[in-house]
């Protein structure tokens, strides 16, 4: 506990005297991590985008003229709700006429002049949009074909696999870009630290010659690290909060609208923590590769 | 205290610093090391320090091989050996109190230990007046005497000194020395590292000349 406070103590006096290039690396770990959130910000409303249009998303399953009751247990079998599906709902032979006739009632007229009822029952699936259930969708499409009793499956997914896709893509991106600018971070908090421990070598050799503990010498160092770390972390934070305010009513809300989504949402409470523990982190790592090497 | 048995230093480059060396300081012994600039004086006082490791043979302080102590029985060693040096080494940015109270600061001493200590110390050494004053508004004798201080403020069992008198003139190095003997009379072990024949002379205490690593005279 007293080793702590002395390194808290000393961290924030050396920080404040090496304030330059201690704004310089808290910048820096800032930037990452703005860049870091910003595309965790986009990703989470794609992924909500792709959940919300997910399901409403839907696959038709038409049934032959001559499916019988088993065949449609068959079908319905597959169709239980599950990660793939959401739901599903029979529509019958006559429905479909129904709905036809009140959809187009131009028609209505020509449809009464064919024998029968021309139009198939079939199943209308909502599906979910989970990132990588474009196989699986693809799959139980297929099984549903060389299902008996099922005469034709329509599902219209390249819109749906286009923005799985895109989730998946933008997702990588970001944590390229995150992961790149996160180590520039970690590399320059740990240069500002060795400024630091050059500054005050005299201290730690006389630290060395007196037998002071390692966590009396290093404990300093590995603290500023922290404390750029997890200041440059909450500057990111802020900044992405005033960002995504600035933008919301103007350019994000209309977004939001033409897209048919619910509403765009800043990053998750527990994503915010896990962006301050992560500069934290970075920010520890700096000062700790600094100070096993230097002090 | 003190037992080096066939002790050498060699260095990278081929040169022995220190060659087969053998010697014994009593506890409470006050001894002079002296010789030419090379003569393995300082090389003797760092390998005391645990600074460096024999190249061969032992160093043993109170029963304890130095070649053989881990990285933190390195530290409880080293809490027990008070250090002076010619050039005092005393931080700039820290006032005389700083300096002092800062080995134990970095021990996780209580503070109140702390200022009672580091205040003791400098009144021990005359300086408890300027105890706010930065290093470099001193003399060279009172930075000496801080450094003397800081080296006793944790009652160490032996005090190491690498020419403390080397920037001092005649009548200060005296009274430095003067300190020094105070130290011992405590029981403190004291050895001092100085080509300084004139103050050995005067102070009167064995005496080990090293030449060219080796122990050329005990007087």
């Amino acid at each position: 506990m007293r080793a702590l406070r002395y390194a808290f103590d000393e961290a924030v006096v050396s920080l404040w005297r090496g304030r330059r290039a201690g704004i310089l690396s808290t910048v820096t770990i800032a930037v990452a991590l703005f860049v870091l959130g910003a595309f965790l910000i986009a990703t989470s409303n794609l992924e909500q985008l792709g959940d919300e249009w997910g399901r409403s998303a839907e696959m038709s399953v038409y049934l032959a003229d001559d499916a019988s009751a088993e065949h449609r247990q068959a079908v319905e079998a597959l169709l239980a709700p599950g990660p793939i599906v959401a739901g599903h709902q029979f529509v019958s032979k006559d429905e479909a006429l129904q709905r036809f006739k009140a959809t187009f009632a131009d028609l209505a007229g020509a449809v009464d002049t064919v024998d029968g009822n021309p139009l198939p029952a079939s199943y209308e699936v909502r599906l979910e949009a989970a990132p990588g259930a474009k196989d699986a969708i693809a799959e139980l499409a297929a099984q549903l074909e060389h299902t008996p009793g099922v005469s034709d499956v329509r599902y219209d997914r390249q819109w749906l696999d286009r923005l799985l896709s895109a989730v998946t893509l933008v997702r990588r991106i970001g944590l390229l870009l995150g992961a790149f600018l996160t180590i520039a971070a970690a590399l320059t908090v740990a240069n500002v630290v060795r400024l630091a421990l050059w500054a005050r070598r005299d201290e730690i050799e006389i630290m060395h010659l007196v037998g002071a503990p390692q966590t009396f010498i290093r404990g300093p160092f590995v603290m500023e690290g922290v404390l750029q770390g997890g200041i440059g972390a909450l500057l990111a934070l802020a900044a992405l909060a005033l960002a995504f305010l600035a933008v919301r009513g103007r350019y994000l809300v209309p977004l939001a609208e033409a897209l048919n989504l619910s509403g765009i949402r800043f990053l998750a409470p527990e994503l915010c923590l896990l962006l301050v523990a992560g500069g934290t982190v970075v920010g520890c790592l700096g000062g700790l590769v600094a100070a096993r090497t230097r002090a | 205290m003190i037992e080096a048995h066939h002790l050498s230093k060699l260095y990278s480059r081929g040169v022995y610093a220190l060659r087969d060396l053998s010697l014994i300081i009593d506890k409470g012994e006050f001894l002079f090391l002296t010789g030419p600039s090379g003569a393995g004086k300082s090389t003797l006082l760092r390998l005391l320090l645990r600074e460096e490791l024999p190249s061969e043979g032992d160093l043993k302080v109170a029963g304890r091989n130095l070649k053989l102590l881990s990285p933190s029985q390195t530290q409880s060693y080293r809490r027990t050996v008070g250090f002076v040096f010619q050039d005092f080494r005393l931080i700039p940015r820290f006032t005389v109190f700083q300096n002092v109270a800062f080995v134990m600061k970095v021990l996780g001493v209580d503070v109140a230990v702390q200022q009672r200590k580091t205040f003791q110390a400098l009144k021990w050494v005359g300086l408890q007046h300027r105890m706010n004053a930065y290093p470099e508004e001193l003399s060279g004798g009172e930075q000496q005497r801080i450094a003397i201080a800081r080296a006793l403020v944790n009652e160490p069992q032996i005090v190491l000194a690498d020419e403390p008198t080397g920037n001092l003139d005649p009548d200060l190095s005296l009274e430095i020395m003067n300190l020094f003997r105070e130290i011992n009379a405590r029981g403190t072990t004291v050895v001092v590292a100085t080509h300084d024949r004139d103050l050995i002379r005067r102070v009167g205490r064995r005496t080990l000349t090293l030449d060219q690593g080796r122990i050329v005279e005990v007087a």
